[in-house]
Protein backbone atom coordinates (compact mmCIF):
# COMPACT_ATOMS: atom_id res chain seq x y z
CA UNK A 1 0.00 0.00 0.00
CA UNK A 2 0.80 3.50 -0.84
CA UNK A 3 1.79 5.77 1.97
CA UNK A 4 -0.75 8.31 2.74
CA UNK A 5 -3.41 5.91 0.91
CA UNK A 6 -6.37 5.78 3.24
CA UNK A 7 -7.30 2.20 4.30
CA UNK A 8 -10.95 2.63 2.38
CA UNK A 9 -11.42 4.94 -0.21
CA UNK A 10 -14.96 5.38 -0.35
CA UNK A 11 -15.13 6.97 -3.50
CA UNK A 12 -13.64 4.15 -5.63
CA UNK A 13 -16.32 2.06 -3.63
CA UNK A 14 -19.09 4.50 -4.28
CA UNK A 15 -17.90 4.80 -8.52
CA UNK A 16 -17.70 0.63 -8.44
CA UNK A 17 -21.08 0.14 -7.25
CA UNK A 18 -22.28 -1.98 -10.60
CA UNK A 19 -18.97 -4.00 -10.62
CA UNK A 20 -19.59 -4.97 -7.02
CA UNK A 21 -23.32 -6.23 -7.39
CA UNK A 22 -22.17 -8.04 -10.40
CA UNK A 23 -19.55 -9.73 -8.28
CA UNK A 24 -21.61 -10.63 -5.82
CA UNK A 25 -24.08 -11.75 -8.04
CA UNK A 26 -21.40 -14.33 -9.54
CA UNK A 27 -20.36 -15.27 -6.20
CA UNK A 28 -23.64 -16.51 -4.90
CA UNK A 29 -24.42 -18.57 -8.34
CA UNK A 30 -21.12 -20.31 -8.43
CA UNK A 31 -21.61 -20.95 -4.69
CA UNK A 32 -25.34 -21.74 -5.79
CA UNK A 33 -24.20 -24.46 -8.30
CA UNK A 34 -21.60 -25.90 -6.67
CA UNK A 35 -23.99 -26.74 -3.51
CA UNK A 36 -26.18 -28.12 -5.22
CA UNK A 37 -24.73 -29.92 -7.41
CA UNK A 38 -22.48 -31.27 -4.69
CA UNK A 39 -25.44 -31.88 -3.11
CA UNK A 40 -27.03 -34.12 -5.48
CA UNK A 41 -23.89 -36.39 -6.01
CA UNK A 42 -23.97 -36.72 -2.24
CA UNK A 43 -26.92 -37.67 -2.22
CA UNK A 44 -26.55 -40.21 -4.43
CA UNK A 45 -23.62 -41.17 -2.83
CA UNK A 46 -25.29 -41.09 0.40
CA UNK A 47 -28.18 -43.24 -1.19
CA UNK A 48 -25.84 -46.10 -2.36
CA UNK A 49 -23.61 -46.15 0.86
CA UNK A 50 -26.81 -46.34 3.10
CA UNK A 51 -28.20 -49.55 0.83
CA UNK A 52 -24.29 -50.94 0.52
CA UNK A 53 -22.89 -50.09 4.14
CA UNK A 54 -19.46 -51.46 2.82
CA UNK A 55 -18.93 -48.60 0.31
CA UNK A 56 -19.11 -46.11 2.45
CA UNK A 57 -15.69 -46.82 3.81
CA UNK A 58 -14.14 -46.39 0.10
CA UNK A 59 -16.99 -43.26 -0.46
CA UNK A 60 -15.93 -40.90 2.54
CA UNK A 61 -12.00 -41.94 2.04
CA UNK A 62 -11.71 -40.88 -1.92
CA UNK A 63 -14.12 -37.61 -0.89
CA UNK A 64 -11.63 -37.45 1.66
CA UNK A 65 -8.84 -36.94 -0.43
CA UNK A 66 -10.54 -34.79 -2.46
CA UNK A 67 -11.52 -32.66 0.57
CA UNK A 68 -7.43 -32.52 1.25
CA UNK A 69 -6.44 -31.50 -1.90
CA UNK A 70 -5.09 -27.43 -1.56
CA UNK A 71 -7.70 -25.52 -3.49
CA UNK A 72 -4.83 -23.65 -4.66
CA UNK A 73 -3.18 -26.94 -6.46
CA UNK A 74 -6.44 -28.18 -7.73
CA UNK A 75 -7.46 -25.22 -9.77
CA UNK A 76 -4.27 -25.20 -11.17
CA UNK A 77 -4.30 -28.48 -11.97
CA UNK A 78 -7.92 -28.59 -13.91
CA UNK A 79 -6.49 -25.78 -16.16
CA UNK A 80 -5.03 -27.78 -18.57
CA UNK A 81 -8.50 -30.12 -19.00
CA UNK A 82 -10.77 -27.58 -18.10
CA UNK A 83 -9.00 -24.47 -18.69
CA UNK A 84 -9.70 -20.76 -16.90
CA UNK A 85 -13.75 -21.41 -17.10
CA UNK A 86 -16.61 -21.61 -15.01
CA UNK A 87 -16.16 -25.78 -14.95
CA UNK A 88 -12.93 -25.85 -13.78
CA UNK A 89 -13.91 -23.79 -10.86
CA UNK A 90 -17.46 -25.84 -9.99
CA UNK A 91 -15.14 -29.10 -10.75
CA UNK A 92 -13.16 -27.70 -7.32
CA UNK A 93 -15.84 -26.11 -5.22
CA UNK A 94 -18.43 -29.45 -6.23
CA UNK A 95 -15.44 -31.89 -5.37
CA UNK A 96 -14.86 -29.98 -2.41
CA UNK A 97 -18.22 -30.19 -0.46
CA UNK A 98 -19.05 -33.88 -0.70
CA UNK A 99 -17.38 -34.88 1.92
CA UNK A 100 -18.59 -32.81 5.03
CA UNK A 101 -22.56 -33.22 2.69
CA UNK A 102 -22.19 -37.39 2.81
CA UNK A 103 -21.12 -37.82 5.92
CA UNK A 104 -24.25 -35.59 7.26
CA UNK A 105 -27.21 -37.37 5.09
CA UNK A 106 -25.26 -40.79 5.75
CA UNK A 107 -25.03 -39.94 9.80
CA UNK A 108 -28.34 -37.94 9.89
CA UNK A 109 -30.20 -41.67 8.21
CA UNK A 110 -28.39 -43.69 10.34
CA UNK A 111 -29.19 -41.23 13.61
CA UNK A 112 -33.10 -42.35 13.23
CA UNK A 113 -34.29 -43.89 16.14
CA UNK A 114 -34.48 -48.00 15.86
CA UNK A 115 -38.15 -47.66 17.65
CA UNK A 116 -39.23 -45.40 14.85
CA UNK A 117 -37.99 -47.47 12.06
CA UNK A 118 -39.20 -50.67 13.60
CA UNK A 119 -42.63 -49.13 13.82
CA UNK A 120 -42.62 -47.58 9.90
CA UNK A 121 -41.67 -51.22 9.07
CA UNK A 122 -44.03 -52.53 11.29
CA UNK A 123 -47.49 -50.92 9.93
CA UNK A 124 -46.80 -50.87 6.56
CA UNK A 125 -44.21 -48.92 5.01
CA UNK A 126 -42.02 -50.05 2.19
CA UNK A 127 -38.17 -49.44 2.25
CA UNK A 128 -38.29 -46.71 0.09
CA UNK A 129 -41.43 -45.22 1.59
CA UNK A 130 -39.06 -45.62 5.09
CA UNK A 131 -36.17 -43.58 3.78
CA UNK A 132 -38.76 -40.68 1.90
CA UNK A 133 -41.24 -40.14 4.10
CA UNK A 134 -39.54 -41.25 7.78
CA UNK A 135 -35.42 -41.15 7.44
CA UNK A 136 -34.69 -38.67 5.13
CA UNK A 137 -37.51 -35.67 7.01
CA UNK A 138 -36.26 -36.88 9.99
CA UNK A 139 -32.68 -36.16 8.87
CA UNK A 140 -33.64 -33.15 8.02
CA UNK A 141 -31.48 -31.27 10.67
CA UNK A 142 -28.26 -32.91 10.68
CA UNK A 143 -28.10 -32.89 6.20
CA UNK A 144 -28.98 -28.47 6.90
CA UNK A 145 -26.19 -28.80 9.32
CA UNK A 146 -24.08 -30.37 6.39
CA UNK A 147 -25.39 -27.89 4.07
CA UNK A 148 -24.63 -24.67 5.76
CA UNK A 149 -20.79 -25.81 6.67
CA UNK A 150 -20.37 -26.93 2.76
CA UNK A 151 -22.38 -23.33 1.85
CA UNK A 152 -20.02 -21.35 3.87
CA UNK A 153 -16.55 -23.64 3.22
CA UNK A 154 -17.56 -23.03 -0.79
CA UNK A 155 -18.61 -18.86 -0.57
CA UNK A 156 -14.97 -18.64 1.62
CA UNK A 157 -13.55 -21.10 -1.82
CA UNK A 158 -15.12 -19.15 -4.45
CA UNK A 159 -12.60 -16.50 -3.79
CA UNK A 160 -9.37 -18.27 -4.97
CA UNK A 161 -11.46 -19.27 -7.98
CA UNK A 162 -10.51 -15.48 -9.03
CA UNK A 163 -7.28 -17.42 -9.87
CA UNK A 164 -8.77 -19.04 -12.79
CA UNK A 165 -10.79 -16.02 -14.04
CA UNK A 166 -13.97 -16.57 -11.80
CA UNK A 167 -13.65 -15.84 -8.22
CA UNK A 168 -17.07 -13.49 -7.59
CA UNK A 169 -15.23 -11.18 -4.64
CA UNK A 170 -12.51 -12.76 -4.66
CA UNK A 171 -11.53 -10.57 -8.37
CA UNK A 172 -11.51 -7.81 -6.03
CA UNK A 173 -9.01 -9.85 -3.59
CA UNK A 174 -6.79 -10.26 -6.32
CA UNK A 175 -7.02 -6.95 -7.48
CA UNK A 176 -6.08 -5.21 -4.17
CA UNK A 177 -2.94 -7.79 -4.07
CA UNK A 178 -1.96 -6.93 -7.52
CA UNK A 179 -2.24 -3.33 -6.82
CA UNK A 180 -1.59 -2.92 -3.55
CA UNK A 181 -4.76 -1.43 -3.09
CA UNK A 182 -6.23 -1.89 0.29
CA UNK A 183 -10.00 -0.91 -0.53
CA UNK A 184 -10.30 -3.55 -3.28
CA UNK A 185 -8.75 -5.86 -0.92
CA UNK A 186 -11.79 -5.11 1.64
CA UNK A 187 -14.65 -4.79 -0.05
CA UNK A 188 -13.48 -8.26 -1.60
CA UNK A 189 -13.03 -10.16 1.99
CA UNK A 190 -15.33 -7.95 3.97
CA UNK A 191 -18.30 -9.00 0.81
CA UNK A 192 -17.22 -12.45 1.19
CA UNK A 193 -17.75 -13.15 4.79
CA UNK A 194 -20.81 -10.88 4.41
CA UNK A 195 -22.77 -13.20 1.96
CA UNK A 196 -21.78 -16.14 3.96
CA UNK A 197 -23.20 -15.05 7.35
CA UNK A 198 -26.49 -14.00 5.25
CA UNK A 199 -26.57 -17.51 3.27
CA UNK A 200 -26.09 -19.24 6.86
CA UNK A 201 -28.96 -16.83 8.22
CA UNK A 202 -31.19 -18.17 5.37
CA UNK A 203 -30.56 -21.47 5.77
CA UNK A 204 -31.11 -21.50 8.91
CA UNK A 205 -34.54 -19.91 8.64
CA UNK A 206 -34.99 -22.28 5.39
CA UNK A 207 -34.75 -25.15 8.19
CA UNK A 208 -36.77 -24.02 10.37
CA UNK A 209 -39.35 -23.84 8.31
CA UNK A 210 -38.86 -27.17 6.88
CA UNK A 211 -38.67 -28.84 10.10
CA UNK A 212 -41.53 -27.39 12.41
CA UNK A 213 -40.84 -30.51 15.18
CA UNK A 214 -37.45 -29.88 15.96
CA UNK A 215 -39.05 -26.52 18.16
CA UNK A 216 -42.24 -28.71 19.73
CA UNK A 217 -41.42 -29.50 23.09
CA UNK B 1 -71.16 -53.30 21.69
CA UNK B 2 -69.68 -54.27 18.23
CA UNK B 3 -69.91 -57.86 16.71
CA UNK B 4 -66.95 -59.78 17.56
CA UNK B 5 -64.71 -59.38 13.95
CA UNK B 6 -61.33 -60.32 15.52
CA UNK B 7 -59.27 -62.69 13.24
CA UNK B 8 -57.93 -65.64 14.80
CA UNK B 9 -54.57 -66.61 14.65
CA UNK B 10 -52.69 -70.11 14.30
CA UNK B 11 -49.04 -70.90 14.55
CA UNK B 12 -48.29 -74.26 13.41
CA UNK B 13 -45.05 -75.70 14.36
CA UNK B 14 -43.47 -72.44 13.97
CA UNK B 15 -39.40 -72.36 14.77
CA UNK B 16 -36.80 -69.61 13.88
CA UNK B 17 -32.89 -70.38 13.45
CA UNK B 18 -30.05 -68.07 13.42
CA UNK B 19 -27.04 -70.55 12.64
CA UNK B 20 -26.63 -73.17 15.40
CA UNK B 21 -29.56 -70.75 17.70
CA UNK B 22 -32.57 -71.96 18.14
CA UNK B 23 -34.98 -68.91 18.84
CA UNK B 24 -38.37 -70.46 18.39
CA UNK B 25 -38.93 -74.13 18.51
CA UNK B 26 -41.64 -75.72 16.77
CA UNK B 27 -44.49 -73.63 18.42
CA UNK B 28 -47.67 -74.40 17.89
CA UNK B 29 -50.86 -72.43 19.32
CA UNK B 30 -54.12 -70.83 18.67
CA UNK B 31 -55.19 -67.01 19.38
CA UNK B 32 -58.60 -67.09 19.42
CA UNK B 33 -60.44 -64.58 17.59
CA UNK B 34 -61.55 -61.46 19.81
CA UNK B 35 -59.17 -62.68 22.83
CA UNK B 36 -56.45 -61.27 24.33
CA UNK B 37 -53.63 -63.89 24.03
CA UNK B 38 -50.48 -63.04 26.22
CA UNK B 39 -46.59 -64.84 25.41
CA UNK B 40 -44.50 -64.67 28.49
CA UNK B 41 -41.44 -65.50 29.78
CA UNK B 42 -37.72 -64.40 30.53
CA UNK B 43 -35.69 -62.93 28.26
CA UNK B 44 -34.46 -64.57 25.40
CA UNK B 45 -37.36 -67.00 25.43
CA UNK B 46 -38.22 -66.47 22.08
CA UNK B 47 -41.67 -63.85 22.91
CA UNK B 48 -41.11 -61.28 20.83
CA UNK B 49 -39.10 -63.33 18.32
CA UNK B 50 -42.43 -65.33 17.56
CA UNK B 51 -44.63 -61.90 17.70
CA UNK B 52 -42.35 -60.63 14.66
CA UNK B 53 -42.66 -63.46 12.90
CA UNK B 54 -47.14 -62.93 12.72
CA UNK B 55 -46.80 -59.68 10.50
CA UNK B 56 -43.27 -61.12 9.08
CA UNK B 57 -41.15 -58.49 10.76
CA UNK B 58 -38.96 -61.77 11.48
CA UNK B 59 -38.98 -64.70 8.51
CA UNK B 60 -39.83 -68.40 10.55
CA UNK B 61 -37.19 -70.96 9.75
CA UNK B 62 -39.96 -73.48 8.75
CA UNK B 63 -43.72 -74.07 10.55
CA UNK B 64 -46.81 -71.56 9.37
CA UNK B 65 -48.75 -68.95 10.76
CA UNK B 66 -52.21 -68.69 9.52
CA UNK B 67 -54.72 -65.57 9.87
CA UNK B 68 -58.25 -66.71 9.48
CA UNK B 69 -57.09 -69.76 7.97
CA UNK B 70 -54.93 -68.10 5.00
CA UNK B 71 -51.10 -68.32 5.54
CA UNK B 72 -49.14 -65.04 5.42
CA UNK B 73 -46.11 -66.60 4.56
CA UNK B 74 -47.84 -66.40 0.85
CA UNK B 75 -48.98 -62.46 1.23
CA UNK B 76 -46.99 -59.63 0.40
CA UNK B 77 -45.26 -58.30 3.71
CA UNK B 78 -46.31 -55.02 3.35
CA UNK B 79 -50.08 -55.61 2.80
CA UNK B 80 -50.08 -58.17 5.25
CA UNK B 81 -48.53 -55.63 7.99
CA UNK B 82 -51.27 -52.97 6.80
CA UNK B 83 -54.00 -55.16 8.35
CA UNK B 84 -52.54 -55.81 11.36
CA UNK B 85 -52.45 -53.46 14.08
CA UNK B 86 -48.55 -53.10 15.95
CA UNK B 87 -47.39 -51.34 19.22
CA UNK B 88 -43.79 -51.12 20.62
CA UNK B 89 -42.54 -50.88 24.16
CA UNK B 90 -40.93 -47.69 22.64
CA UNK B 91 -43.79 -46.65 20.97
CA UNK B 92 -42.06 -44.77 18.15
CA UNK B 93 -44.35 -42.29 17.59
CA UNK B 94 -43.28 -39.94 14.29
CA UNK B 95 -41.23 -37.04 15.93
CA UNK B 96 -41.86 -35.10 12.57
CA UNK B 97 -45.59 -35.89 12.00
CA UNK B 98 -48.36 -34.39 14.31
CA UNK B 99 -50.65 -36.44 16.07
CA UNK B 100 -53.22 -36.53 14.01
CA UNK B 101 -51.08 -37.31 10.99
CA UNK B 102 -49.39 -40.33 13.33
CA UNK B 103 -52.74 -41.86 14.03
CA UNK B 104 -53.70 -41.61 10.40
CA UNK B 105 -50.36 -43.45 9.16
CA UNK B 106 -52.19 -46.87 7.64
CA UNK B 107 -55.12 -45.30 6.44
CA UNK B 108 -52.98 -43.13 4.11
CA UNK B 109 -51.32 -46.04 3.67
CA UNK B 110 -54.10 -47.57 2.28
CA UNK B 111 -55.57 -44.60 0.82
CA UNK B 112 -58.60 -43.33 2.55
CA UNK B 113 -60.09 -40.95 1.81
CA UNK B 114 -59.24 -37.44 3.30
CA UNK B 115 -62.61 -36.81 5.22
CA UNK B 116 -62.98 -40.51 5.85
CA UNK B 117 -59.59 -40.31 7.60
CA UNK B 118 -59.84 -37.19 9.43
CA UNK B 119 -63.28 -38.47 10.41
CA UNK B 120 -61.41 -41.60 11.90
CA UNK B 121 -57.99 -39.73 13.25
CA UNK B 122 -60.84 -37.40 15.38
CA UNK B 123 -62.90 -40.72 16.31
CA UNK B 124 -59.89 -42.52 17.90
CA UNK B 125 -58.40 -39.35 19.40
CA UNK B 126 -61.76 -39.13 21.67
CA UNK B 127 -61.83 -42.71 22.22
CA UNK B 128 -58.14 -42.73 24.13
CA UNK B 129 -60.04 -39.69 26.09
CA UNK B 130 -57.70 -37.21 24.12
CA UNK B 131 -59.98 -33.89 22.90
CA UNK B 132 -58.97 -34.00 19.06
CA UNK B 133 -59.21 -30.17 18.43
CA UNK B 134 -56.59 -29.72 21.36
CA UNK B 135 -54.22 -32.73 21.20
CA UNK B 136 -54.53 -33.30 16.40
CA UNK B 137 -51.77 -30.48 15.66
CA UNK B 138 -49.52 -31.37 18.51
CA UNK B 139 -46.06 -33.17 18.29
CA UNK B 140 -44.84 -36.38 20.39
CA UNK B 141 -41.84 -34.42 21.80
CA UNK B 142 -45.54 -32.06 23.20
CA UNK B 143 -46.71 -35.31 24.91
CA UNK B 144 -46.27 -37.72 28.13
CA UNK B 145 -45.41 -40.85 27.99
CA UNK B 146 -48.46 -42.30 28.48
CA UNK B 147 -49.76 -40.04 26.22
CA UNK B 148 -47.20 -41.14 23.80
CA UNK B 149 -48.53 -44.67 24.26
CA UNK B 150 -52.18 -44.35 23.96
CA UNK B 151 -51.24 -42.57 20.57
CA UNK B 152 -49.26 -45.29 19.86
CA UNK B 153 -52.58 -47.54 20.60
CA UNK B 154 -54.85 -45.66 18.72
CA UNK B 155 -52.04 -45.55 15.60
CA UNK B 156 -52.75 -49.40 15.60
CA UNK B 157 -55.93 -49.39 15.82
CA UNK B 158 -56.53 -46.60 12.86
CA UNK B 159 -57.58 -48.79 10.16
CA UNK B 160 -59.73 -51.40 12.06
CA UNK B 161 -57.20 -54.29 12.20
CA UNK B 162 -58.78 -57.65 13.19
CA UNK B 163 -55.39 -58.20 14.96
CA UNK B 164 -53.34 -56.41 17.21
CA UNK B 165 -50.05 -57.17 18.23
CA UNK B 166 -48.77 -55.48 20.73
CA UNK B 167 -44.49 -55.86 22.26
CA UNK B 168 -44.91 -54.45 26.45
CA UNK B 169 -46.63 -51.71 25.10
CA UNK B 170 -46.90 -50.51 28.55
CA UNK B 171 -43.26 -51.39 29.89
CA UNK B 172 -41.68 -47.87 29.66
CA UNK B 173 -44.59 -46.18 31.79
CA UNK B 174 -44.74 -45.69 35.74
CA UNK B 175 -47.06 -48.13 38.00
CA UNK B 176 -49.82 -45.87 37.86
CA UNK B 177 -49.73 -44.54 34.60
CA UNK B 178 -49.34 -48.17 33.80
CA UNK B 179 -52.36 -49.69 35.62
CA UNK B 180 -54.66 -46.57 34.03
CA UNK B 181 -53.26 -47.76 30.28
CA UNK B 182 -54.41 -51.22 30.86
CA UNK B 183 -57.77 -50.40 32.24
CA UNK B 184 -58.25 -48.43 29.41
CA UNK B 185 -56.76 -50.88 26.93
CA UNK B 186 -58.72 -54.03 27.96
CA UNK B 187 -62.15 -51.73 28.22
CA UNK B 188 -61.13 -50.77 24.17
CA UNK B 189 -60.05 -54.16 23.05
CA UNK B 190 -63.42 -55.58 24.54
CA UNK B 191 -65.53 -53.21 22.94
CA UNK B 192 -63.66 -53.36 19.46
CA UNK B 193 -63.84 -57.01 19.39
CA UNK B 194 -59.99 -57.41 18.21
CA UNK B 195 -57.81 -60.27 18.74
CA UNK B 196 -54.49 -59.15 20.39
CA UNK B 197 -51.39 -61.26 20.91
CA UNK B 198 -49.38 -59.43 23.61
CA UNK B 199 -46.13 -60.01 24.70
CA UNK B 200 -44.80 -59.07 28.17
CA UNK B 201 -42.49 -60.09 31.30
CA UNK B 202 -44.62 -59.17 33.45
CA UNK B 203 -46.56 -62.03 35.36
CA UNK B 204 -49.48 -59.55 37.20
CA UNK B 205 -49.96 -57.92 33.54
CA UNK B 206 -50.42 -61.51 31.55
CA UNK B 207 -53.02 -62.30 34.36
CA UNK B 208 -54.77 -58.99 34.41
CA UNK B 209 -55.05 -58.53 30.50
CA UNK B 210 -54.45 -62.24 29.47
CA UNK B 211 -57.46 -64.64 28.08
CA UNK B 212 -55.21 -66.92 27.23
CA UNK B 213 -51.19 -67.24 28.84
CA UNK B 214 -48.62 -68.81 26.73
CA UNK B 215 -45.53 -69.32 28.63
CA UNK B 216 -42.03 -69.89 26.90
CA UNK B 217 -38.95 -70.96 27.53
CA UNK B 218 -35.74 -71.55 25.43
CA UNK B 219 -38.31 -70.95 22.37
CA UNK B 220 -40.67 -73.83 23.59
CA UNK B 221 -43.85 -73.45 24.83
CA UNK B 222 -44.41 -74.89 28.14
CA UNK B 223 -47.69 -74.48 29.31
CA UNK B 224 -50.94 -72.41 27.21
CA UNK B 225 -53.58 -71.64 29.66
CA UNK B 226 -56.11 -69.71 31.02
CA UNK B 227 -55.00 -66.83 33.90
CA UNK B 228 -57.11 -69.35 36.49
CA UNK B 229 -55.94 -72.92 34.89
CA UNK B 230 -52.05 -71.50 34.93
CA UNK B 231 -52.04 -70.65 38.50
CA UNK B 232 -54.03 -73.26 40.13
CA UNK B 233 -51.88 -76.31 37.85
CA UNK B 234 -48.72 -74.85 36.77
CA UNK B 235 -47.39 -77.57 34.59
CA UNK B 236 -44.14 -78.29 36.21
CA UNK B 237 -41.60 -76.32 38.38
CA UNK B 238 -40.07 -73.42 36.31
CA UNK B 239 -44.14 -72.07 35.15
CA UNK B 240 -44.62 -72.05 39.10
CA UNK B 241 -41.77 -70.59 40.21
CA UNK B 242 -42.46 -67.87 37.24
CA UNK B 243 -45.80 -67.18 38.04
CA UNK B 244 -44.50 -66.74 41.79
CA UNK B 245 -45.16 -68.62 45.97
CA UNK B 246 -47.81 -66.03 46.16
CA UNK B 247 -49.64 -67.61 43.03
CA UNK B 248 -52.77 -68.33 45.67
CA UNK B 249 -53.01 -64.74 46.06
CA UNK B 250 -52.67 -64.15 42.47
CA UNK B 251 -55.58 -66.54 41.81
CA UNK B 252 -58.07 -64.77 44.41
CA UNK B 253 -57.71 -61.78 42.37
CA UNK B 254 -59.25 -63.65 40.05
CA UNK B 255 -62.12 -64.95 41.95
CA UNK B 256 -64.55 -62.58 43.22
CA UNK B 257 -66.93 -62.61 47.08
CA UNK B 258 -69.87 -64.12 44.64
CA UNK B 259 -68.12 -67.37 43.83
CA UNK B 260 -67.79 -68.44 47.38
CA UNK B 261 -69.39 -70.56 49.45
CA UNK B 262 -70.98 -68.43 52.14
CA UNK B 263 -72.10 -69.32 55.95
CA UNK B 264 -75.74 -68.11 56.64
CA UNK B 265 -76.40 -64.57 57.95
CA UNK B 266 -76.18 -64.01 61.51
CA UNK B 267 -76.81 -61.29 63.79
CA UNK B 268 -75.34 -58.06 62.13
CA UNK B 269 -73.74 -57.05 65.84
CA UNK B 270 -71.77 -60.32 66.26
CA UNK B 271 -70.20 -58.89 63.49
CA UNK B 272 -69.49 -55.63 64.97
CA UNK B 273 -66.12 -54.49 63.15
CA UNK B 274 -66.27 -56.44 60.18
CA UNK B 275 -66.15 -55.11 56.43
CA UNK B 276 -68.57 -54.82 54.50
CA UNK B 277 -68.18 -57.22 51.17
CA UNK B 278 -69.92 -56.90 47.78
CA UNK B 279 -70.55 -60.07 46.01
CA UNK B 280 -68.39 -58.85 42.75
CA UNK B 281 -65.24 -58.13 44.70
CA UNK B 282 -62.50 -59.78 44.43
CA UNK B 283 -61.23 -62.12 46.92
CA UNK B 284 -58.19 -60.80 47.63
CA UNK B 285 -59.50 -57.67 48.53
CA UNK B 286 -61.94 -59.56 50.76
CA UNK B 287 -58.99 -61.17 52.40
CA UNK B 288 -56.69 -57.45 52.90
CA UNK B 289 -60.08 -56.40 54.79
CA UNK B 290 -61.26 -59.13 56.36
CA UNK B 291 -57.73 -59.85 58.22
CA UNK B 292 -57.62 -56.37 58.92
CA UNK B 293 -60.74 -56.34 60.82
CA UNK B 294 -60.67 -58.04 64.29
CA UNK B 295 -63.64 -60.92 63.31
CA UNK B 296 -61.76 -62.01 60.80
CA UNK B 297 -64.92 -61.88 58.38
CA UNK B 298 -66.79 -60.42 55.92
CA UNK B 299 -70.92 -59.27 55.85
CA UNK B 300 -71.85 -60.01 52.75
CA UNK B 301 -74.14 -57.53 51.01
CA UNK B 302 -75.36 -56.63 47.95
CA UNK B 303 -76.92 -53.47 47.90
CA UNK B 304 -79.64 -53.92 51.25
CA UNK B 305 -79.81 -57.42 50.32
CA UNK B 306 -77.60 -59.16 53.43
CA UNK B 307 -76.09 -62.69 51.65
CA UNK B 308 -74.24 -64.32 54.42
CA UNK B 309 -71.03 -64.38 55.79
CA UNK B 310 -67.63 -65.06 54.18
CA UNK B 311 -64.79 -66.59 56.64
CA UNK B 312 -60.86 -67.00 56.10
CA UNK B 313 -61.60 -71.23 55.58
CA UNK B 314 -64.45 -71.03 53.29
CA UNK B 315 -61.18 -68.98 51.01
CA UNK B 316 -59.31 -71.37 51.88
CA UNK B 317 -61.39 -74.52 51.25
CA UNK B 318 -62.06 -72.55 48.25
CA UNK B 319 -58.07 -72.70 46.77
CA UNK B 320 -57.83 -76.20 47.78
CA UNK B 321 -60.92 -77.21 46.17
CA UNK B 322 -59.80 -75.63 42.77
CA UNK B 323 -56.66 -76.97 43.15
CA UNK B 324 -58.12 -80.45 42.77
CA UNK B 325 -59.92 -79.67 39.66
Amino acid sequence: MTPGEPLVRWDWIASHAADIGQRIGEHLELTVIAVMVGFLIAFVLSLLALRVPRLYGPITWTTGILYTIPSLALFALLIPYTGLSLLSAEIGLVSYTLLILIRNIVAGVRGVPVEVRDAARGMGYTERQILWRVELPLALAVIFAGIRVATITTIGLVTVTALIGQGGMGYFILLGIQLFFSTALIVGALGSVLLAVLADGTLVLVQRALTPWTRAG
Amino acid sequence: MAARRGATVELREVTKSYGDTVAVDHLSLTAPAGRISVLIGPSGCGKTTSLRMVNRLIEPTSGEILIDGQNVLREDPTELRRRIGYVIQQVGLFPHRTIGQNVATVPELLGWPVARIRARVDELLSLIGFDPARMRDRYPAQLSGGERQRVGVARAMAAEPPLMLMDEPFGAVDPIVRERLQNEFLQLQRTQGITVIFVTHDIDEAIKLGDRIAIMRAGKLVQYATPGELLAHPADDFVARFVGSDRGLKRLALLTVGGAELDPPIDPSRLDGAPVLSPSMSLRDALAEMLASETQMGMVRDGDNYLGVLTLSHIGRLLRTEDRE
